[in-house]
């Protein structure tokens, strides 16, 4: 009970991680990365391969993993620069099945659709973590830092002026800020945190398919960040913590196993519609979607 | 890697056509509904995949005559559409939601559908098996089969009378019009929001036509409907968005591409070609072929 209790906390770490990196840039800079699910696909993918093929220590594969992750989403961003809300949204989602296409293809790195198998669990300076609890610390520790690190960032001068660019870009382009470059930093800062939690994630699941990184993932994270609430730390914490468990309860349920996935998904794109209609900025949301 | 020898690549074209004449339809209802409702709806591609599912419904497990089974599928479809307009989009757009909200609870309506027809019908491939596959004809070097000139004059017959439909016809005048400035249109009396209602259902209708000849051409299985909509996202992006011959252009390049690019790529990339497309256009030249600054400049409409 205590390995299942566990399992949830990890992912509920994972998912926190995901979601509140996609608030830093989709709530407090107004960048709606579609393809966020992508860049925690890179961290695993970066990570796993790591580590299985080239025997590289957990610690520098999952560093890796969040700077492979952080550069590709600054090349996005260049790529993108000239479009805006809707188009770079989708843009952005475009790159997501791109990220999967390959994932499938490129046979001989990723092994396809066959996946990586066999991802060992993380070793930190000689101690090996095997047990689901040592794992749920550990996860929790990368969250706890990884959200200290967001709060600095979002509370400081400099996070003011990312909240500036998503309520008028112009306007904090025509008072010297260098638009462009801050939603650089952003998308790199945010798809950084995304590659951590992919390795995490891979680390954890110990087996990584292109399958895992597609769009039922990205409504798991979006239900997250608009249950929770845009701009708001705390509200991704809290969306996380409600939307892993909701599911979860599903399990006391007499259904069938194959039913499970789906149902899920369902259960969780109804989630999303209603919050839309009904609470759109969520629990502790600041600031509306645009 | 080895190139493929010359000789299939009047094959590749004649497929590429066929794949263009199947996402020109889903296209032309992406491009429709964006035109006059200015959102893109990400959950195209899933109206289409019911109207797939309804005709297999009504032809391989009810035992209806098919072209009453296709028949009941459209209209079922665009009431299906209509529904959802009036209870998501809707309610949505009352609230001023603003245009990428609109695209979220698409995505989500989207994976919705998809996951509601998985639960139904399970994630196993469906055939329709309407028209056995029969032998192909040889034109100059390919090989294509009566249904395939079946999808694709379908496709071409539908498209020509939509677009005399929107130029002559006082309906067409009206989605212009909302198409062109709502609030103008507003003011000369026309309601817009049924304009906006009937050009979605329309869009419907169209999409389950597309279901139902993707459905006779290709299998049918819950992950279609999502593919289909990026790839009209990708046509009209490179056609020009909002506009209809831009929507059919651009898919039967993307068809074209993706088809001819299997000439030098394995065909897993397939995909992958016309993402890489939709990238060009969106770096060089995001309005398109035939569009106007529009879709890029107003983003808050």
């Amino acid at each position: 009970m205590s390995a299942y209790f566990s399992q949830i906390l990890i992912l509920i770490c994972i998912y926190a991680i995901v979601a509140g990196s996609l608030n830093l840039a989709f709530g407090y800079t107004g960048l709606v990365n579609l393809g966020h699910i992508a860049f925690f696909g890179l961290g695993a993918y970066t990570s796993a391969i790591l580590t299985v093929e080239y025997q590289v220590p957990f610690m520098a594969a999952f560093f890796a993993a969040g700077a492979v992750a952080g550069v590709f989403g600054w090349v996005i961003t260049a790529i993108t620069s000239r479009l805006k809300g809707d188009y770079f949204a989708l843009a952005a989602l475009a790159f997501n099945f791109l990220a999967v296409a390959v994932f499938l293809n490129w046979i001989s790195f990723t092994h396809g659709p066959l996946g990586i198998a066999g991802v060992p669990r993380p070793q930190i300076f000689g101690l090996k973590i095997l047990s689901p609890e040592g794992y749920a610390a550990f996860a929790f520790l990368v969250m706890a830092a990884v959200f200290l690190f967001m709060r600095r960032l979002t509370a400081s001068r400099y996070g003011r002026v990312l909240e500036a660019v998503r309520d008028d870009a112009l306007g904090a382009e025509a008072l010297g800020k260098n638009v462009f470059r801050l939603k650089c930093q952003c998308l790199v800062a945010s798809t950084f945190c995304a590659g951590l939690a992919g390795s995490l994630f891979a680390h954890f699941i110990q087996f990584i398919d292109p399958y895992s990184f597609y769009l039922p993932d990205l409504i798991v994270a979006l239900t997250i960040l608009i249950v929770g609430g845009l701009a708001s730390l705390k509200g991704s914490l809290a969306g996380a913590l409600i939307i892993i468990i909701i599911p979860e309860l599903l399990r006391f349920l007499p259904i069938p196993d194959h039913v499970v996935g789906p149902l899920r998904q369902a259960v969780y794109s109804a989630i999303l519609i209603g919050i839309l209609l009904v609470r759109p900025r969520g629990i502790f949301g600041k600031v509306d979607l645009e | 890697m080895e190139i493929a020898s010359a000789a299939i690549l009047p094959q590749l074209i004649v497929n590429g056509l066929i794949a263009g004449a199947m996402y020109s339809l889903t296209a032309a209802g992406f491009s429709l509904v964006y035109a006059t409702n200015r959102f893109l709806n990400l959950a195209h591609g899933g109206i289409m995949m019911v109207g797939a599912y309804l005709v297999y419904t009504f032809f391989n497990l009810a035992g209806l005559n098919f072209y009453a089974a296709s028949f009941l599928a459209v209209i079922c479809t665009s009431l299906f559409g209509g529904f959802l307009f009036v209870s998501v989009y809707r309610p949505l757009r009352q609230k001023k939601a603003a245009n990428m909200v609109m695209l979220i609870a698409a995505a989500g309506l989207a994976i919705l559908l998809e996951a509601l027809v998985t639960l139904i019908f399970g994630t196993d491939v469906k055939q329709l098996n309407f028209i056995s596959v029969q032998e192909g004809w040889h034109i100059a070097g390919a090989i294509i089969t009566p249904l395939q000139l079946v999808v694709m004059a379908v496709s071409a017959v539908l498209l020509v009378s939509f677009a005399v439909f929107m130029k002559y016809s006082s309906w067409g005048k009206l989605i212009r019009a909302v198409a062109d400035n709502a609030d103008l249109a507003r003011t000369t009396g026309i309601n817009p929001y049924a304009v906006q209602l009937w050009s979605f259902v329309i869009a419907c209708a169209i999409a389950s036509v597309a279901g139902i000849l993707i459905g006779l051409e290709r299998n049918i299985e819950p992950r279609m409907g999502l593919g289909f909509a990026l790839v009209s996202f990708a046509s009209t992006v490179v056609g020009g968005m909002g506009s209809l011959p831009g929507a059919i252009l651009g898919s039967y390049l993307i068809g074209l591409a993706e088809n001819v690019g299997q000439w030098i790529l394995p065909s897993g990339y397939k995909e992958a070609i016309w993402l890489v497309m939709l990238f060009l256009f969106l770096l060089i030249r995001p309005s398109g072929i035939f569009g106007t600054e529009q879709g890029v400049r107003q983003t808050k409409l």
